[in-house]
């Protein structure tokens, strides 16, 4: 270790960018150049420890880095980065690693030019009152226009053009030059003359052995082990087992001073316990007020989670609890379902996570699982004023008791190609979207600015996006306002049996034809059957759209004599096994992956 | 069939014995076979004889045979003087004179020798393995006969006087349209056979086609089947033909009485490889396969394979599974009788449910499947075998 440093001469700053912009890359380059990792530890992409990180090119924890620098001032300078979540799904998270920051570095890449994530997260860094660094990443490609680069980030992000700095992650190009700005540009560690200490919890993690480890930024004051340690949102108090620095693994040190990057073991096992964001003071002499932006992290996004076969229930149920351990925005709750027998309510930051959990259940605990369609918090205000939160179609109150159902909006930027404009206003139409402002950022593309309904956006919002830019577009949002919509619980009736996997909260004009799809999609999918089986959907008990299932035409076998009896029998039974194995929705006998195929088609 | 349903549930001494034996020889394997079946030696065909010799002196015979059946495998394979031998070893065992005594032969191997020897024997009933009157489809089952040894085979049968003649034909065959397979009956009719069996092409796993299929070689087309099964039934009844079973047709009092033996889960003794018996309270097939078969028989040992015990539950269930497959249909009050704690409530209510959707009809206690549900004979078998076993679950749900 070098001689301790001021907090004069520590800078703690961070990475931001949009996805695919060159982001690990340039940390790792940065890493190397200050020999923090040596290059042949380095492994590709050294930041992103999750595999399924590294495979989507995006950050879900963060990795904080301690960097030792020796400045062309010839001082040594203790450079904290931050590696930080890069979706809107963690806008929170995002917001907290932020916050333990004064300066960001803001990626463009030279090719791609300023994108809607490069927007939002510049504005959350703003918001956050952080210096900006502006670098143009990938500046050797032959397809690099700086140009338009540096006109975009005057034009869309008002950041002067020759603040920036011209770089390649791949190439090395511009290390230097980075590293120097960091410490010239970004201003030294804030509020460190406050009389307590304050700490501020940025991400935790769940060490089986050693329990909850939260990841800090000490703002004022100092934390050493066996203090006393207490989180302002709770008053909780606890011990502290041990301190230490990202190296960028754990390594233990005595004490963690103002402006330092660090992490604390403490007393506590149950990571939910410790808060993103909350503040964490010393008890003897704690501090008055926490450090600005806490709050509670709520989920967004609901959906079953069942596991395929059954007996798998427990390992889900494991599965599920040690996910939530490293990830407190997760929550879930047990559940079952007539269609898919027990499982369980998960509630989700976004559409991302969702995808993240489910992928995580099936890679990291080997269960294969089925998921309803996924749904929002809806306001429900019923007859004589009384307001609940309905996230389950489920649980909605009887129609004739609702006064008003208010839904959560979107705000949403969308930046495409000038050409894709007509197709995506009718997408946005399409999906109850208004479309506010639009901006133009360059010859070739527009900024649109719309409020959507998130509900909407749940399902192939961001394929369909995709697909009319031909993968040039791209959108981030924040969340906006619930607003009144005159939406129904659809039901979906097999026989006139409802089937609780399948029903969902829709707008009324856009319920027949959804109702019409999902009879059809279901009439095509559950194989023949003996008996007639009606498929319908319905409002309130009115029915809105009808198919039957295909009859079953033959099955037969052709001879059965003496020696037959017992293939046929073995025959039969294999059939009766296949039986016992599907969901019965009242009398009707169902594949279980009928139910998934359809969930998976949606 | 009332009053052998009857004698059948009752369980009782005096009822239906029958004696299959498996002939396991075929000088070729045809494309859709899955019987055991093996070349014919010398050397094998004298074991085999041998060995049936020897499994009869280990069999307990209860009471009269009433029918026998030869079936294979190509009983027309062996001699004339081997057909008298294994003759006269069966008629050694068994007591009286059988009213029906089947053999199966195919059209290549039918000469007046062993045609005089079958009927020195006692042998009342010939089937005879047509499939098809078409050279082409002939040719594509890997059949080993022309459209000329039909005829001829034929022939000599009509000349020799058995008392009942069937003819196999089979359906949806590939390459096989709608109009060559009504040509196919009408040549068949043409022959005036007393009894006729149309089979549907199945596809069963360890034969060429069922390789063909796993290809792509072949195709599934269940609608093309459904279509040709309903034609045939009407065509057949047009014809005069009565159809008593999926896949069985006779003019009146020629139904093969060891079949409905069968399917009424009455009893039969089965001889040879392979062969299947249902007798002495246990079900089971021996070893297929000729030399171990025939080197236990000889030690006194019959090595059965897939043995159950016959309960009355077990019975009662094969004889509705089974039984539905017939026109009949079956008279549950019998079996209701023999075996009161089987789940009656729950076939009672799949039986109400298949009357309410036109897939079966009701008169007394006799339940039978109406042509649209004798398509589905298998999944309403499934749903009885789930009803007897999985009462429970059934009425949780």
């Amino acid at each position: 270790m070098p001689e301790p440093m001021s907090a004069k001469n520590t800078r703690n700053f961070c990475i931001i960018a949009h996805v695919d912009h060159g982001k690990t890359t340039l940390s790792d380059r940065l890493l190397e150049h200050t020999n923090t990792v040596s290059q042949r530890v380095l492994t590709a992409q050294h930041l992103d420890s999750m595999d399924l990180e590294k495979e989507r090119g995006i950050t879900i924890k963060s990795h904080p880095v301690t960097m030792t620098y020796r400045a062309k001032d010839g001082q040594d300078y203790k450079l904290n980065l931050m590696d930080t979540p890069g979706h809107v799904d963690f806008s929170y998270e995002v917001s907290r690693s932020l916050a333990a920051c004064e300066g960001a570095v803001l990626l463009i890449d030279a090719a791609q030019g300023v994108e809607a994530q490069t927007v939002a997260n510049a504005q959350l860094a703003f918001g956050q009152n952080l210096k900006i660094i502006p670098v143009i990443n990938k500046i050797d490609l032959p397809s690099a226009n700086l140009e338009l680069c540096t006109r975009q980030l005057e034009d869309i992000l008002t950041i002067p053009a020759e603040e920036a700095i011209l770089a390649s992650g791949k190439s090395g190009i511009g290390i230097v030059d980075i590293l120097e700005a960091v410490v010239a540009r970004v201003p030294s560690p804030r509020w460190s003359d406050y009389p307590q200490a304050r700490i501020l919890v940025f991400d935790s993690l769940y060490d089986a052995y050693r329990g909850c480890i939260a990841y800090v930024r000490v703002f004022s004051g100092s934390i050493k082990a066996h203090d006393m340690m207490m989180l302002m949102s709770t008053g909780q108090k606890a011990e502290v087992k041990e301190v230490g620095i990202f190296t960028p693994k754990m390594e233990k040190c005595t004490v963690l001073n103002a402006g330092d990057v660090g992490y604390i073991v403490s007393s506590i096992k149950t990571p939910s316990e410790v808060k993103t964001g909350d503040t964490i003071t010393i008890a003897a002499r704690p501090a008055t007020e926490m450090l600005p932006g806490y709050k509670e992290v709520r989920p967004m996004v609901f959906c079953g989670l069942y596991p395929l076969e059954s007996d798998d229930y427990e390992k889900l149920k494991a599965g599920l609890g040690r996910l939530q351990l490293n990830d407190a925005a997760f929550v879930y709750s047990s559940e079952s379902s007539l269609a898919l027998g027990f499982g369980f309510r998960c509630g989700f930051l976004g559409l991302l996570h969702m995808e993240i959990i489910q992928e995580r259940v099936r890679r990291e605990h080997d269960v294969e699982i089925i998921s309803t369609y996924p749904s929002v918090i809806y306001h429900i205000v019923k007859q004589g004023g009384e307001e609940i939160d309905v996230d389950n179609p489920v649980n909605m109150p009887d129609p004739g008791t609702i006064l008003e159902i208010r839904e959560p909006t979107i705000r949403a930027s969308i930046i495409i190609p000038n050409s894709s404009m007509g197709d995506m206003l009718s997408i946005i139409m399409e999906k109850r979207g208004v479309c506010e402002h639009t901006d133009t950022l360059d010859m070739n593309r527009v900024m649109l600015r719309c409020v959507l309904p998130l509900n909407e956006i749940l399902v192939d919002f961001n394929d369909r996006l995709k697909s009319v830019t031909h993968g040039y577009g791209s959108m981030d949002y924040e969340l906006g306002d619930y607003m009144a919509s005159d939406l129904v619980k659809m039901d979906i009736m097999i026989n006139g049996d409802p089937v609780d996997a399948f029903a969902c909260i829709v707008h009324r004009d856009k319920a027949e034809s959804k109702g019409r799809q999902l009879c059809e999609k279901l009439a095509e999918i559950i194989p023949p059957q003996m008996f007639k089986v009606a498929i319908q959907a319905a409002i309130g008990g009115k029915i809105i759209a009808r198919d039957n299932v295909k009859e079953m035409r033959k099955d037969v076998t052709a001879k059965c004599y003496g020696g037959d009896i017992s293939r046929k029998r073995k025959l039969l039974d294999k059939q009766k096994e296949g039986k016992k194995k599907m969901k019965q929705i009242g009398k009707v006998s169902i594949p279980p992956d009928a139910f998934i195929k359809v969930l998976q088609n949606n | 069939m009332s009053a052998s349903d009857t004698a059948q549930a009752k369980g009782v001494g005096g009822a239906p014995l029958g004696l299959y034996v498996h002939v396991p020889f075929c000088a070729s394997t045809c494309d859709f076979c899955a019987f055991y079946q093996t070349q014919p030696t010398a050397e094998t065909v004298l074991g085999f004889l041998d060995g049936v010799k020897a499994e009869a002196t280990l069999v307990d015979w209860p009471r009269p045979i009433t029918t026998i059946f030869w079936g294979g495998g190509t009983p027309g394979l062996l001699a004339p003087r081997q057909i008298e031998v294994l003759g006269a070893t069966l008629r050694e065992r068994f007591l009286g004179e059988p009213q029906e005594w089947s053999v199966e032969l195919a059209p290549a191997s039918v000469t007046v020798e062993r045609l005089a020897a079958f009927k020195a024997i006692g042998v009342t009933r010939i089937s005879l393995g047509v499939q098809s009157f078409s050279p082409a489809l002939l040719e594509g089952l890997g059949r080993q006969h022309t459209k000329e040894q039909i005829y001829r085979a034929h022939e000599r049968i009509r000349a020799a006087g058995f008392r009942s003649v069937n003819l196999d034909l089979m359906f949806a065959l590939p390459g096989q349209d709608e109009a060559s397979w009504m040509a196919d009956i009408d040549a068949a009719v043409a022959l005036a056979p007393d009894h006729l069996s149309t089979y549907c092409l199945t596809f069963e796993e360890d034969t060429a086609l069922w390789v063909k299929l796993s290809q792509g070689k072949v195709k599934l087309d269940i609608e093309r089947e459904a279509r040709l099964y309903e034609e045939t039934w009407a065509r057949l009844a047009q014809l005069g033909y009565e159809q008593y079973e999926v896949s069985n047709f006779a003019r009146p009092g020629h139904a093969c009485l060891h079949n409905l033996n069968t399917w009424g889960m009455h009893e039969w003794i089965g001889l040879g490889p392979s062969a299947a018996s249902q007798h002495a309270g246990w079900r089971g097939a021996n070893i297929a396969d000729l030399a171990l078969w025939r080197e236990r028989v000889a030690r006194g040992e019959r090595l059965t394979e897939d043995r159950v015990a016959l309960t009355p539950a077990l019975l009662a269930e094969d004889a509705l599974v089974f039984g539905l497959r017939r026109n009949a249909g079956v008279d549950l009050a019998p079996w209701r009788a023999r075996c009161p704690e089987a789940p009656w409530p729950v076939v009672e209510v799949l039986a109400d449910r298949l009357v309410a959707e036109g897939l079966a009809e009701r008169a007394g206690s006799r339940l039978w499947l109406t042509n649209r549900g004798r398509l589905l004979a298998d999944t309403v078998g499934a749903e009885i075998m789930a009803a007897f076993e999985i009462e429970s679950e059934q009425i949780s749900l």
